[in-house]
C-alpha cells in the first residue's frame, strides 16, 4: 500500500539488471519499502548491485525471466502479487537490436519480440492484477525515437511506438480503476545499451532518467521526456515537413 | 441495494482509496451480504470518518456505512443507553443531558460514531480519572463474517472477543449497537479553569498537578516560534447542582458549526507566519476562567467546519504518540525535531494518561501523550517521524493507529506487544479474513 507520504511498499523492476530501472529504484522514496521483486534472466547479479544501494529491511526476491517466453509471463506475473499488494512496477526490459552476429531480420525480430511483444504482455497482465487490489503504478520505458520513423532505428521505434500506443490506450481504459500508467520517454541515455555508440543532442545519464521517473508516479501528468527539452523537440519533428526531418535525421 | 463505487480519504486527506461503498437498509440484508461476501478484498465498516488515516478505508473492496445503525433507547431504571453504532457522540450528548445524564468519556470532537469509538477504544480529557472509552462499554453486538450476530460482555465467556474488538479497528466484524454506562449530570456545564504556560516543564508540571483536583485536563501547546513548549493548560470540572444555582447561565453554545472552509484545492494555508500569528493569539487570547457549557469545553473545533481543509492538497499527518513517565525529554525532543523540519502546527496536545484498558490493541497507556498536526508535504517529514518512531520503540511508546497513515509494520510488534494475543483472537473470529482495511494491509495486521 502506498502510505500518506506516497511511498510504495513493494516494487517490482522487471529488467532488474537495466542500468536505468536500477536508477529508477535508487530514486524512488526507500522509507517504506518493504519488498522489492527483481525479474531479470540473471535476478542475482541485479540483487548484488541492489543491496548495496537499497535499505537492509528491503527483502529483495528474485525472479528468473525471459522475455521470448511469453507463455511464462503469466506465471513471473502472479509471483508479484503473491505475497499481497504490489504497489509501482517499472519495465525497464529492452534491446536496441544491434546486435551485429546476426542478420537484420533476425535483429528485427529480436526488438520486436522483446521490445513490444513481452514489454506490453507484462504490462497487460499487471494491470490485470492491479485492477483487482484497486490500485497500482506501472512505468514503462518508451522512447524518444517512437516519435518519428528515422532510417537509423525505426525498427527500434517501432516497436517503441507500439507498446507507447497500448500503455497511452490501456490507461484511459483504466480511468477510474485506481490503476495508471506512466510512459518515459527518454532520449539518448548513456548506458551499456548506447555503449560505444556516438552521443545523440540531450544525452543524460541514467541518473537525470531517474528524476524524471519519479517525478512521473507522483504526479498527474502521464508522459515524461528526459530531458524535458525533448517534449518540444517532439513536437517540433511531428509537424515538420519530411524532407527537411530526413535531412535533420540523416546527418 | 445501494452500491457506489466511490473514492474516500480519512480526515488527514492524505491517502485516496477507491472503493465500493455499501449502505445498508437493514440489519437483514447486511447479514445476508456479509455472508455471502465473495470480494477477495473483504470489507470494514466505517462511521463518520474522522480517522485521520487509513483504518476506516478498503481500497479495491467494499466499506459498509454505519449511518443507518441509528438506535437511541434509555433504559427506564439505570443510567444506561443502547446506541446504534452509527449514532454520533454528539447525538448521544444531546440526548443524554435532556436525561441529565453524560457519557463519561468524550473525545475532541463530538462527530465521531460510536462504533468508532469502540473500535479506537478513543479517549478524552477525562482518560486520567475514567480511562478509555471501553470503560463505560456494558455490551457490544457485533456482526461476524460468517452472518452471525452476537452479544459480547466485558467478563464471562465472550470476554476475549469483546476485548478483541474494542480497539480492534474495524478488523473483528461490524459493530450493530452497544450498551453506554453514563454518569449523571446534574447541569450541562462545566466549570474551566484555564492557565497559560511559557515552557514544556511548566506544562507538565501543572497538567500532573491539576489530575488530582480537576476531572478534565488537556493542554494545547504552542507549535511555532521557538517550539519551547509554552501554551494553555486547560482544566475542568462538572457543575453541581448548588455551584450552578449561584452561577450565571452558562453561555448557550451553538449546536450548528458557524464556519466552513472552502475547498481549496492543492495550496496549503499553513506556513510558518500564518500558524506563529495565529499560535501567538491564541497564547494572548483571554482566559477562561468560569463556567462554560460542556459542548464548547468538549469539542472546542467543532464550531469550524471541514478545517482539516486548510491543508491543501497533499493533506496532513497526525503523528500521536503515548510515552510513559520518565520520557520527558523526549517530548522536549520531538518539538526541537519539529522546530528543526520546519513543522509549525495549530494543533498540538498534550495530556497526561491514566491506567490503560484491558484491550490488547488499545492505544492509551500510562504516560504523556502527544498530537501533532503536520503538512504532510514537508520535507524529510517522512523519515523523521520513523526515526521517532524507532526511538518511541526504545523507550516503551507508542503511536495511536486511528490517526495513522504511516507507521511502519515492523515497529508494530514492539509498540503493541500484544499483537500476536490480538491476532490470534481475531482470526478466531474471522477465519476467511473477510474484515480488511487499507490500514490492516499496510501494517500486516492480520
Ligand atoms: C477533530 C478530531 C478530534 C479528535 N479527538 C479525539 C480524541 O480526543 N480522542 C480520541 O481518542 N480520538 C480523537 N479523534 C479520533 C476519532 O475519535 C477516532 O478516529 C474515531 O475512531 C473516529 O470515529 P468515526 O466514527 O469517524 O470512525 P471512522 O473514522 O469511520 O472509522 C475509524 C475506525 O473505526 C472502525 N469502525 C467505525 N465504525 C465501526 C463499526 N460500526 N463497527 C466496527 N468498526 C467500526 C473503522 O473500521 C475504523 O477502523 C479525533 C478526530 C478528529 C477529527
Ligand atoms: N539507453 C538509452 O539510450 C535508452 C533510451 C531510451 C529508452 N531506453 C529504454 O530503457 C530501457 C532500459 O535500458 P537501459 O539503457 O537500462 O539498458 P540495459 O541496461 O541494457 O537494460 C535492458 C534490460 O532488458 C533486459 N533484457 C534484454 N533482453 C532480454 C530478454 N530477452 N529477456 C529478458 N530480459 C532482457 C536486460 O537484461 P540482461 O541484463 O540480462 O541483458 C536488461 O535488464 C529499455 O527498454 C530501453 O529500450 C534506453
Amino acid at each position: 500500500m502506498l502510505n500518506a507520504f506516497h511511498s510504495p511498499q513493494s516494487v517490482a523492476l522487471l529488467g532488474a539488471t537495466s542500468e536505468i530501472g536500477q536508477a529508477i529504484l535508487k530514486a524512488l522514496p526507500h522509507d517504506s519499502l518493504n519488498t522489492c521483486y527483481l525479474v531479470a534472466r540473471e535476478p542475482q547479479r541485479a540483487a548484488k548491485t541492489l543491496k548495496e544501494v537499497l535499505p537492509d529491511r528491503t527483502k529483495l526476491v528474485e525472479i528468473d525471466f525471459q522475455a521470448e517466453a511469453t507463455q511464462t509471463h503469466k506465471a513471473v506475473v502472479d509471483q508479484l502479487f503473491a505475497d499481497g499488494d504490489l504497489d509501482v512496477a517499472i519495465i525497464a526490459v529492452g534491446v536496441l537490436g544491434n546486435n551485429p552476429d546476426v542478420d537484420e531480420s533476425a535483429n528485427a525480430l529480436d526488438v520486436m519480440t522483446v521490445n513490444y511483444l513481452a514489454c506490453a504482455n507484462l504490462m497487460l497482465l499487471i494491470a490485470e492484477k492491479m485492477k483487482l487490489q484497486g490500485h497500482g503504478q506501472i512505468e514503462i520505458i518508451s522512447s524518444f525515437a517512437q516519435t518519428r520513423p528515422r532510417v537509423d532505428n525505426f525498427i527500434y521505434g517501432s516497436s517503441k511506438a507500439g507498446l507507447d500506443f497500448m500503455a497511452r490506450g490501456l490507461n484511459d481504459k483504466l480511468e477510474g480503476t485506481g490503476v495508471s500508467i506512466s510512459i518515459l520517454r527518454p532520449g539518448f541515455v548513456r548506458t551499456r545499451m548506447t555503449k560505444g555508440m556516438s552521443e545523440a543532442p540531450f544525452a543524460v545519464n541514467s541518473d537525470a532518467v531517474a528524476k524524471v521517473a519519479v517525478n512521473l508516479l507522483k504526479g498527474d501528468e502521464r508522459i515524461g521526456y528526459s530531458p524535458a527539452v525533448l517534449k518540444y523537440v517532439a513536437y517540433v519533428f511531428t509537424l515538420m515537413p519530411t524532407k527537411i526531418f530526413k535531412r535533420i535525421s540523416n546527418r | 441495494m445501494s452500491l457506489q463505487r466511490m473514492e474516500s480519504t480519512g480526515w488527514g486527506r492524505t491517502v485516496r482509496s477507491v472503493s465500493t461503498e455499501y449502505a445498508p437498509q437493514s440489519i437483514d440484508e447486511l447479514q445476508e451480504y456479509v455472508r455471502d461476501g465473495k470480494n477477495p478484498r473483504g470489507f470494514i465498516a466505517h462511521g463518520l470518518r474522522r480517522s485521520y488515516g487509513d483504518s476506516s478505508l478498503n481500497i479495491g473492496g467494499i466499506t459498509i456505512d454505519a449511518a443507518f445503525l441509528s438506535r437511541l433507547e434509555f433504559h427506564p431504571n439505570a443510567p444506561v443507553v443502547t446506541v446504534g453504532a452509527g449514532v454520533s457522540i454528539r447525538t448521544l450528548e444531546k440526548a443524554s443531558l435532556e436525561r441529565k445524564l453524560f457519557p463519561p468519556v468524550v473525545p475532541g470532537t463530538g462527530l465521531v460514531s460510536i462504533g468508532g469509538a469502540i473500535a479506537a477504544d478513543i479517549h478524552g480529557k477525562s482518560h486520567h480519572i475514567t480511562g478509555a472509552f471501553s470503560s463505560c462499554v456494558k455490551r457490544i453486538q457485533l456482526l461476524y463474517s460468517d452472518g452471525e450476530i452476537r452479544d459480547l460482555y466485558p467478563e464471562g465467556p465472550t470476554a476475549d472477543h469483546f476485548w478483541a474488538t474494542v480497539g480492534g479497528l474495524g478488523l473483528t466484524g461490524m459493530i450493530l449497537e452497544a450498551d453506554l454506562q453514563l454518569i449523571q449530570m446534574n447541569t450541562p456545564s462545566v466549570l474551566v479553569e484555564e492557565t497559560r504556560v511559557n515552557d514544556l516543564d511548566e506544562m507538565l508540571t501543572l497538567l500532573s498537578a491539576s489530575d488530582e483536583t480537576f476531572q478534565h485536563t488537556v493542554a494545547w501547546i504552542d507549535l511555532s516560534g521557538d517550539f519551547r513548549g509554552r501554551g494553555v493548560v486547560g482544566k475542568g470540572n462538572y457543575v453541581s447542582q448548588e455551584l450552578s444555582a449561584k452561577q450565571e447561565e452558562p453561555t448557550k453554545s451553538k449546536n450548528a458549526p458557524t464556519l466552513t472552509f472552502p475547498k481549496i484545492g492543492p495550496f496549503s494555508l499553513i506556513n510558518k507566519f500564518s500558524v506563529r500569528a495565529f499560535n501567538e493569539m491564541w497564547f494572548r487570547k483571554p482566559l477562561t476562567r468560569g463556567v462554560s457549557s460542556i459542548d464548547s469545553f468538549m469539542h472546542p473545533l467543532d464550531q469550524i467546519q471541514n478545517w482539516n481543509r486548510i491543508y491543501g492538497d497533499r493533506g496532513f499527518i497526525q503523528y500521536q504518540f503515548v510515552v510513559p513517565e520518565g520520557n520527558e525529554d523526549f517530548l522536549a525532543h520531538v518539538l526541537v525535531t519539529m522546530k528543526d523540519l520546519g513543522a509549525a502546527s495549530f494543533l498540538g496536545v498534550l495530556k497526561k494518561f491514566g491506567k490503560g484498558s484491558p484491550a490488547p490493541l488499545s492505544f492509551p497507556k500510562p504516560g504523556w501523550t502527544l498530537a501533532l498536526d503536520i503538512p504532510a508535504h514537508l520535507h524529510n517529514l517522512e523519515s523523521t517521524l520513523n526515526s521517532l518512531d524507532s526511538q518511541l520503540c526504545d523507550r516503551d511508546g507508542r503511536i495511536y493507529l486511528v490517526k495513522d497513515a504511516r507507521l511502519k509494520p515492523e515497529f508494530l510488534p514492539t509498540m503493541y506487544p500484544r499483537l500476536e494475543e490480538w491476532r490470534g483472537i481475531r482470526n478466531n473470529m474471522d477465519p476467511r479474513g473477510m474484515w480488511q482495511s487499507d490500514q490492516s494491509r499496510r501494517l500486516k495486521l492480520c
